[in-house]
């Protein structure tokens, strides 16, 4: 009797995870409740790692099948594979955007070039430790800071580096307030980060309707290879920007975009399982992403320093490292290093412009690179 | 199609053709939002009338 007690309880112990429990997963597991800490305490970014550390959990715990065919992470996966999810994601950013900062100073855009160094750096030393060039070039994405346009131009270059490059990515962008402001210090004198800056001129509606209309003729003329994003960036923002379809504008940057952001932080956390995640390429990619993140905030700051010697009116440096797109966290990082050096300064609508330039810098490297290594 | 070779040497050139081309790029939309506020001078947009609408 108590042998075949002990068989049943085998048996029911058989059918559960508790055998495949190793010390990989323990680690994804931790992994995932450090993301959720990190958003409900510390308040960074609780949008996006509330929903990565959650799923990045779940999937770590063996028995799971969520991640298998026909599993409801299977399918947000899905989603994200067949590029449906990021160009909504832009479509709802776009509702949201007030594109003024940009518009209203034009040179401002050149930060959110400059700031792009670091997608270079890492994608050099990427080739350099031994990936593809492809790879390399979805590594380098990283750098860019843009979850969205990350996750298209590693579907098209190297899409088996989808879990990395995502999870880099999007973890990166939130720990921004921790990663830039040394980097920012680091570069700045203490005068340079206490400079105030002019008001800017007020932008015309009618500029603000025209501007989506113009980039995305731009863009599907000479970038093709992201025009889908951009696009949809951009129909969000004249659905904002006419007034007159209010109800379309606050969809597509409210409900439309929370349930898209569910699916996303869904899909990205649940790629992060132990077996295929914990490897030396892993360890290799999230490095890298780290080093395209600080160049890239230290040359966005010293692109400004640049321009400085040449501009009377000049520019906080700490707006450089807002070009480096991830809208608006480098932005709010940028002034809140610029408050704490002078609490007079507000520099946020300042540094909104190259942040919202970086979005374009983004696009049009990764369209290059698309181009260049032959991707449509 | 590509002739750019999976090397260092490529991941260089690649990497600054990318660069120098997204600081021209970024240039021409910069040019083109500096030409924008023209377009105040020929038209108006009357913002009550469009918030008014549907």
């Amino acid at each position: 009797m108590i042998e075949q007690l002990l068989s049943l309880f085998k048996a029911l112990l058989a059918q559960t995870g508790l055998q495949h429990f190793g010390w990989g997963n323990l680690l994804m597991i931790a992994v995932g409740i450090t993301m959720i800490f990190l958003a409900v305490i510390k308040k960074y970014e609780p949008f996006l790692l509330i929903g990565i550390g959650f799923a990045c959990v779940v999937v770590n715990v063996p028995g799971s099948d969520l991640v298998l065919p026909g599993g409801l992470f299977f399918i947000a996966q899905q989603g994200v594979a067949a590029l449906i999810v990021p160009p909504l994601i832009f479509l709802g950013v776009g509702a949201m955007t007030d594109f003024g900062p940009m518009i209203a100073n034009p040179k401002l855009v050149l930060l959110g070039a400059g700031a792009h160094l670091g997608i270079f750096v890492a994608l050099i030393l990427a080739k350099f430790i031994g990936f593809s060039l492809s790879e390399a070039g979805a590594i380098g994405i990283i750098g860019g800071a843009d979850g969205p346009m990350a996750i298209f131009v590693t579907m098209k270059l190297a899409p088996h580096l989808l879990p990395q490059v995502s999870v880099a990515a999007y973890s990166y962008m939130a720990l921004m307030p921790l990663i830039q402001p040394p980097v920012m210090r680091l570069l700045t004198t203490s005068k340079e980060r206490k400079m105030s800056m002019a008001q800017l001129r007020p932008v015309s509606r009618l500029e603000k309707i025209l501007f989506p209309l113009i980039i995305a003729g731009v863009v599907n003329l000479f970038f093709p290879p992201v025009a889908p994003l951009i696009t949809m960036l951009m129909l969000g923002n004249i659905l904002r920007e006419v007034l007159i379809v209010g109800r379309l504008a606050e969809t597509a940057g409210g409900t439309l975009l929370n349930i898209i952001t569910l699916v996303l932080t869904a899909a990205i956390g649940s790629t992060m399982v132990a077996d295929s995640f914990l490897t030396l390429k892993t360890l290799e990619i999230v490095a890298l992403g780290l080093v395209a993140f600080v160049f890239g905030t230290g040359s966005g700051v010293l692109t400004a320093k640049l321009m400085n010697l040449f501009l009377k009116d000049k520019i906080n440096p700490l707006i450089g490292s807002a070009g480096i797109a991830s809208v608006p966290i480098a932005a709010r990082v940028s002034h809140n290093v610029a408050h704490k050096a002078n609490p007079k300064n507000y520099l946020i609508y300042h540094a909104m412009g190259p942040n919202l330039a970086g979005v374009f810098g983004t696009a049009i490297s990764g369209g290059i690179l698309l181009a260049l290594l032959g991707t449509k | 199609m590509t002739s750019i070779p999976d090397t260092i040497g490529g991941a260089v050139a690649i990497s600054i053709i990318d660069f120098i081309l997204s600081f021209v790029i970024i240039s021409g939309i910069g040019l083109i939002l500096t030409a924008l506020p023209l377009v105040n001078r020929r038209w108006k947009i009357n913002e009550a009338k469009l918030r008014s609408g549907h």
